[in-house]
């Protein structure tokens, strides 16, 4: 389709970093998950972005945050899809909400970090679950993902 | 009710030509072409001609450019243009737009149009596989369909609120029914509420009537000023007032990263808008309510001020609501960017509707909630 050397029938949206980003993929390849927080006022912030929302602050520091958390909201993804992820349907999409109070996009896993093809029903999943941070490896694209927290 | 605050503008914006291509699952020509046609029949309706064009609105998504359409039309000269974004936050925007240029004196005759192949032409997320910005964090997560974002507001606001899926049906199974009253909406079988609980989920707690139509459509507005309709044949209606509004931390279709869970950017719209037009939710005689997906209305009631938070259903079941989607809206009868609501906002004013409201003074008409948005007010008389 639009993008080149992606194959639209099997590729999977890939993120595409900038300057402002690059840290937090980064982070990813390397299993760590990493929030910007303020040098200067504390706060916490995302997405990424260049300068602190809170106090104007250039910079914020990319600080490395164990990712607990709990569901803040969640659906279950079904038909229709891109095609990629038409063999990985259902499955649950988590808002989840860190610690720190910022909220993150993730897919549910197992706790190995595997996929689970699933309504959400088994695993418990509800509004306050507690989560704990895994990485699911999509295609070399590592993802911060959550799986129960046991 | 008081005056607005802002009454002393110089001259008033009136919407005085209004037309729709019939809506289809496959229009058959263009978006551009369907634009153009869309504009001159709303220039004909207002008993006006290219001609008398000095300013063009559109918006971003738009896919034909006001300089491309200026040129199809033969357009002398626009002394006023330009796009409004966010998808379907852009409808009241780029009409207050075309008001505030009317206003200001800086042109006369103003169109906004909206032509979408959104059904023939496809679907816009599939084709995006390379995800930037705000994209990047959602995108590879499959988080690509506008209702994968309002699933995960929706499952908020049920918890939060206690609604039950009954909630959300009733507002589906209601538009049906106007919608079947309206020989030019697309979805004319009856609905009934296990038609409703049964369809598939599309993203839980979401189902198949909770989401809008995939439509071809195209549409177009013309407005003046009041002191140019005198000699026109038309029967005016005023622009009384409107907002726009973003509030903290917005994003397009998703605002629920660092700032309060469950507020849309409408909370911040209303209280502007009940301000710049010195009227207030109960002056209201009807309501077109942006309906991509059927949880807007009953938060749409809550954050532009018609109940209080979590009211809603309450509120609606009671009846207590003035009418809404008159037409259907953009779950059953069309959906073009909820550029059928500003029409059908207009035709409840002019008494021109399917669902005829009574005694319509204000004519209310919101665009898409989620994303940064406006609203607008239209008017029998001057006000
Ligand atoms: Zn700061």
């Amino acid at each position: 389709m639009s993008d080149p050397g992606l194959d639209f029938a099997t590729s999977f949206p890939v993120p595409m970093p900038d300057a402002d980003t690059q840290p937090f993929w980064d982070g990813c390849e390397r299993g760590e998950l990493l929030i910007q927080r303020c040098g200067y006022c504390k706060k916490w912030l995302w997405q990424p972005r260049p300068i602190c929302s809170g106090c104007q602050t250039p910079d914020p520091v990319w600080t490395r945050v164990s990712g607990a958390g709990f569901v803040a909201s969640w659906t279950v993804l079904r038909p229709p899809s891109l095609p990629a992820f038409a063999q990985k349907l259902p499955y649950v999409l988590l808002l989840v909400e860190l610690d720190e109070g910022v909220r993150l996009i993730g897919f549910l896993v197992d706790d190995a970090g595997g996929w689970l093809q699933t309504d959400g029903e088994a695993e418990g999943i509800h509004m306050g679950t507690r989560m704990s941070l895994r990485f699911y490896d999509q295609a070399g694209t590592i993802l911060p993902s959550w799986t129960v927290a046991s | 009710m008081s005056r607005p605050a802002w009454a002393g503008r110089q001259r008033q914006a009136v919407v005085v030509g209004i037309h729709a291509l019939p809506f289809s699952k496959n229009i058959g020509m263009t978006e551009r072409h369907g634009g153009g046609l869309a504009i001159l029949g709303a220039l004909q309706d207002a008993g006006l001609s290219v001609a008398d064009v000095d300013g063009m609105y559109r918006f971003v998504w738009e896919g034909t450019t006001e300089m491309e359409m200026a040129r199809i039309l033969g357009i002398e000269n626009l002394r006023m243009f330009g796009e409004v974004d966010y998808g379907g936050g852009a409808g009241c925007p780029a009409v207050s737009h075309a008001a505030l240029a009317i206003e200001n004196g800086l042109a006369d005759v103003v169109v906004v149009w909206r032509s979408r192949n959104r059904s023939s032409g496809g679907r816009p997320w599939v084709s995006q596989l390379q995800a930037t910005g705000q994209d990047q964090f959602e995108r590879p997560y499959g988080l690509v369909r506008p209702v994968d974002g309002m699933a995960l507001h929706t499952r908020y606001w049920m918890h939060k609120y206690g609604w039950g899926p009954e909630v959300l049906g009733r507002v589906a199974i209601t538009q049906r029914e106007l919608a079947r009253r309206n020989p030019a909406a697309v979805m004319q079988k009856p609905m009934t509420m296990d038609d409703y609980l049964g369809a598939r989920m599309i993203a839980d707690p979401l189902r198949l009537f909770d989401c809008c139509l995939e439509t071809d459509g195209a549409l177009a507005m013309v407005l003046t000023s009041a002191e140019r309709t005198a000699d026109l044949e038309v029967t005016p209606v005023y622009v009384t007032g409107f907002a726009m509004g973003s509030g903290p931390q917005c994003y397009g279709m998703t605002f629920y990263y660092d700032e309060v869970l469950g507020v849309t950017p409408a909370k911040y719209v209303a209280p502007e808008l009940w301000k710049n037009t010195g009227l207030q939710p109960e002056d209201m005689d009807v309501v077109q309510f942006y309906d991509a997906f059927t949880p807007q209305i009953p938060v749409s009631f809550e954050e532009y001020g018609f109940c209080g938070e979590g009211e809603a259903p309450a509120y609606m079941l009671e009846g207590k609501n003035p009418p809404y989607n008159t037409s259907g809206g953009g779950l059953s009868e069309a959906y073009v960017h909820g550029f059928n609501l500003l029409l059908e906002g207009v035709r409840q004013v002019r008494g021109s509707s399917t669902t005829q409201a009574k005694d319509v003074q204000h004519s209310l008409v919101t665009s898409g909630n989620v994303v940064p948005t406006g609203a607008i007010v239209f008017s029998k008389e001057p006000w």
